[in-house]
């Protein structure tokens, strides 16, 4: 499409430029640069710090370009001597005001207010300081504020409400005294923030800083860092990520802003992708590790290892061999392991997870078709009505929690909660706190409710004492809803008993329109990429029937939880096998091998996610330690000790097979 | 005309600019055979009331009335003033006090801080008394050039006295400035 276009000269160059734009857009979009500080290209305009001052058709009085819109005939100069007092001045006051002492900030180096100060030569103050004292808030779990630092850009209130639809952050006080606050109070603690990080990657200054390895003695200079763009892996969201990384540590994670890139997040990230990895965890499996007659713990070289394991397979039990694989793996790992552990070991596979598809599988079952009606996550931005079932997106998904805000507050949409969900307050209107076995009674009062809304929720028939008001709200706003979406979580899918999911089904058909179409049903998986390991089939033995003298490969990853789960039902094994990046002390009493794995982090890998988001390739972001094979060479040296062993391929071939796999079982 | 004569300061400062004087390695003899060193705690030079020179140059913030007293003596007998690091040009790290009354600050520090058994504030005639706040130099006396850095680089350092030699004042480039 073509816009009139107008023209304006800048610098005495003529341009033909969008009427749309302003000042600084035509100049930047023409390669010629403006200094600014309170912008930012992800937010909206602001016009706030002055320093991006021009002079427009030879008036005295300077205008800011980054709000001042073009005109037809508009002569603009972006630097002559009024305009570098104006901005110097400018930059001296920002110093004046505040206590801003780079030599012993985190930020110092990457701070864009002190290397404003550098390139416009401020080598001393004319005015004089004020000293005030602020205060610094210590109070949140991830991030620490300086007040004494901040600017007052307003770029951390526009990203908490453009970028990720929180609505936490604002101005409190007046005047000199203004500082930045946390919905009505001073400090983060308490307060409706859910710590995703967004106001500390757009911060201009060490205000905002993270707590986790900001020393310069850790981070080095700018040049010491190498930058890699990937994705987080870890959860089904699988939201871009810029790493920054130095000698092989993980200095930071960032969200990929101002970049339009189809999702609905723009860019954000969440307290897990940005700060919970760069956390430090017990000790790291460095080399395949063995447990001796006297039970204790040796390293041992890959071979003797894998030779131990394969004589230790050979004792089990016939037909005894299990393989157990999170679904945090990536799809190659996945395809890999089904084909090695199932073809050439003979044996039974399933995923940590596997319950959970095989309740959706037998719900389904009796509505007669082999998978829900799926939704796409993103959905959650033009649904007229969320209902959240047993699922708890703060902890599973926590993007997903700050996009349901943003719903709830921009568009009011009636958003309600059944099941046990954290921080429901933050973007539900109506939550219901029901444990896993009063599900399928509240969901079927409630599907009787929304079919008939003149009548009203009783106690006794889904619901406690004080809460049939709530079950009569969701029931009303779900009857009225014309595009309402279900999001389903572990919760429910993993419960003991499917009579939950059959009747949140039936609840869904509520809502079937004339041509068939039911209320979406977004399904949360549990893992990365649970869809992956289901379309595989790799759940197709129950975990829970290994028996006592089995033979086990566990494969797990970083999160343990689901893994220590497991091993605490476990029988005594022949030989059991946990692959694992760290020494899991859960299952060292049980486990007689233990190898070293990788962290995510550290290898590539396709995932596919939630439903509605495009397969994408993650590349590594740090090198494993020395003497931790990637995953596919063990299982592929795994592999060559089985009874019909199997040639190794590379990595590109396995990459290849595993694409043309999904790509057929996507059919 | 004789080599050009130099007085250097320490005030309320931690001696790192004058130890990144001394870091200018070989530059370091050049430098020296153009100048005159006068008086400077780099000899332990304890009597600042030193007669003219050309240049004086100022490490560290005014924090009290015997630094004051100094950088005024320093401006009435230097033709030029040069204010070196962060703590003479900006006030520095010892502005953190700025924000607390020196009655609770000398409280703090002698009377009521954990390690503090028995503790007096110590009052004596010897005693310079701290000043309401730690300043900038610039905020008590004229200062003609100056070089920021916690602490300058021995580079930017250079710059300066280069460019006095060469009968101007120094702007550092905007590549030089650092305040860290």
């Amino acid at each position: 499409m073509t816009t009139k276009q107008i023209q304006i000269t800048i610098d005495g160059k003529e341009l033909s430029v969008d009427p749309s734009w302003t000042i600084l857009e035509a100049a930047r979009q023409n390669g010629i640069e403006i200094p600014t500080l309170c912008h930012h290209a992800a937010l909206s305009n602001w016009g706030g710090c002055r320093l991006c001052v021009v002079e427009v058709d030879k008036s005295p009085k300077l205008a800011a370009s980054c709000v001042m819109p073009v005109r037809n005939g508009m002569e603009v100069v972006t630097a002559n001597d009024a305009i570098t007092a104006s901005r110097r001045m400018t930059m001296e006051l920002l110093f004046a005001e505040r206590n801003h002492n780079c030599m012993f900030c985190p930020d110092s180096g990457e701070c864009e207010l002190q290397q404003m100060a550098y390139t416009l030569q401020m080598d001393h103050l004319t005015v004089s300081q004020s000293f005030p004292a602020f205060p610094v808030d210590v109070t949140g779990e991830y991030m620490t504020i300086d007040h004494s630092r901040c600017i007052l850009c307003g770029r951390c209130v526009r990203a908490c409400q453009e970028i990720a639809g929180s609505y936490v952050i604002g101005f409190h006080n007046r005047g000199p005294e203004t500082m930045i606050g946390f919905d009505l109070l001073e400090k983060r603690e308490a307060s409706g923030c859910s710590n995703c990080g967004a106001c500390l990657q757009v911060c201009p200054t060490g205000a905002i800083s993270s707590r986790y390895r900001t020393h310069y003695a850790v981070k080095g200079q700018p040049a010491d860092r190498l930058t890699i763009e990937s994705i987080c892996a870890g959860c089904g969201l699988l939201c871009p990520t810029r790493a920054v990384v130095r000698d092989n540590q993980l200095i930071r994670i960032e969200g990929i802003l101002a970049d339009p890139n189809g999702r609905p997040d723009r860019g954000q990230l969440c307290y897990r992708g940005r700060f919970e990895v760069l956390k430090t965890r017990g000790p790291r499996l460095l080399a395949p590790m063995v447990k001796d007659e006297q039970g204790q713990w040796r390293e041992q070289g890959w071979d003797q290892a894998l030779e131990f394991i394969s004589t230790g397979f050979k004792s089990a039990r016939s037909g005894g061999l299990f393989g157990i694989a999170s679904s945090q793996l990536s799809n190659e790992v996945l395809v890999l392991f089904k084909e090695l552990m199932a073809d050439r070991w003979k044996a039974r596979v399933d995923t940590l997870d596997g319950d959970h598809f095989r309740n959706l599988a037998t719900a389904m079952a009796g509505t007669g078709e082999t998978m829900p009606a799926e939704a796409a996550w993103k959905k959650v931005t033009d649904a007229d009505m969320v209902l959240i079932v047993g699922a708890d997106p703060h902890g599973s998904h926590p993007l997903l929690l700050s996009l349901l805000r943003q719903a709830h507050i921009e568009r009011g949409i009636p958003i309600a909660a059944i099941g046990r969900t954290e921080r429901a307050d933050l973007f539900s209107t109506d939550y219901l706190e029901v444990a896993e076995k009063d599900m399928e009674p509240t969901l079927a009062a409630l599907a009787a409710l929304a079919a008939s809304p003149d009548k009203t929720a009783r106690t006794g028939e889904g619901v406690d004492n004080q809460q049939p008001a709530v079950l009569d709200n969701i029931a009303r706003a779900y009857a009225g809803a014309k595009t309402p979406l279900i999001l389903v979580g572990d919760q429910l899918t993993g419960a003991k008993s499917g009579a939950g999911l059959e009747a949140l089904f039936k609840l869904a058909r509520l809502k079937e329109t004339p041509t068939g179409e039911k209320a979406p049903v977004a399904i949360l998986e549990p893992g990365a990429n649970s869809m992956t390991a289901w379309r595989l089939g790799v759940p197709d033995q129950k975990a829970s029937e290994v028996k006592a003298g089995d033979g086990l490969v566990l494969l797990g990853d970083e999160q343990d939880a689901e893994l220590n789960a497991l091993a605490e039902r476990l029988q005594p094994s022949a030989c059991l096998v946990v692959m694992s990046p760290y020494f899991n002390a859960a299952l060292a009493d049980k486990a007689h091998v233990l190898l070293p794995k990788p962290l995510w982090l550290e290898e590539d890998g396709s995932y596919i996610g939630l439903n509605g988001t495009p397969t994408m390739y993650k590349p590594k972001v740090l090198d494993p330690p020395p003497g931790v094979k990637h995953t596919w060479e063990t299982l592929q040296s795994l592999a060559q000790r089985a009874p019909s062993p199997a040639t190794p391929a590379a990595w590109a071939d396995i990459r290849m097979k595993a694409e043309e796999i999904i790509n057929v079982k996507n059919r | 005309m004789g080599k050009p004569k130099v007085a250097t300061v320490w005030c309320e400062g931690c001696a790192g600019c004058h130890m990144s004087f001394l870091d200018l390695d070989e530059t370091l003899l050049d430098v020296l055979s153009r100048i005159e060193l006068t008086v400077t705690p780099i000899t332990d030079f304890k009597d600042y009331r030193f007669p003219d020179v050309d240049l004086g140059i100022i490490e560290g913030g005014v924090g009290n009335e015997e630094q004051l007293e100094i950088v005024q003596h320093m401006r009435a007998k230097s033709k030029i003033i040069m204010a070196w690091g962060d703590c003479a040009v900006f006030g520095g790290i010892n502005t953190l006090r700025n924000q607390t009354p020196v009655k609770d600050l000398l409280h703090y520090g002698y009377v009521a801080s954990a390690s503090t058994m028995n503790g007096v504030i110590p009052i004596h005639a010897e005693l310079p008394r701290l000043l309401d706040k730690v300043l900038a130099v610039n905020a008590v006396i004229q200062v003609d050039c100056y070089i920021p850095g916690c602490p300058p680089s021995p580079e930017a350092i250079a710059y300066g006295l280069t460019e006095i030699l060469l009968g101007r004042l120094p702007v550092l480039p905007s590549d030089m400035i650092h305040f860290d």
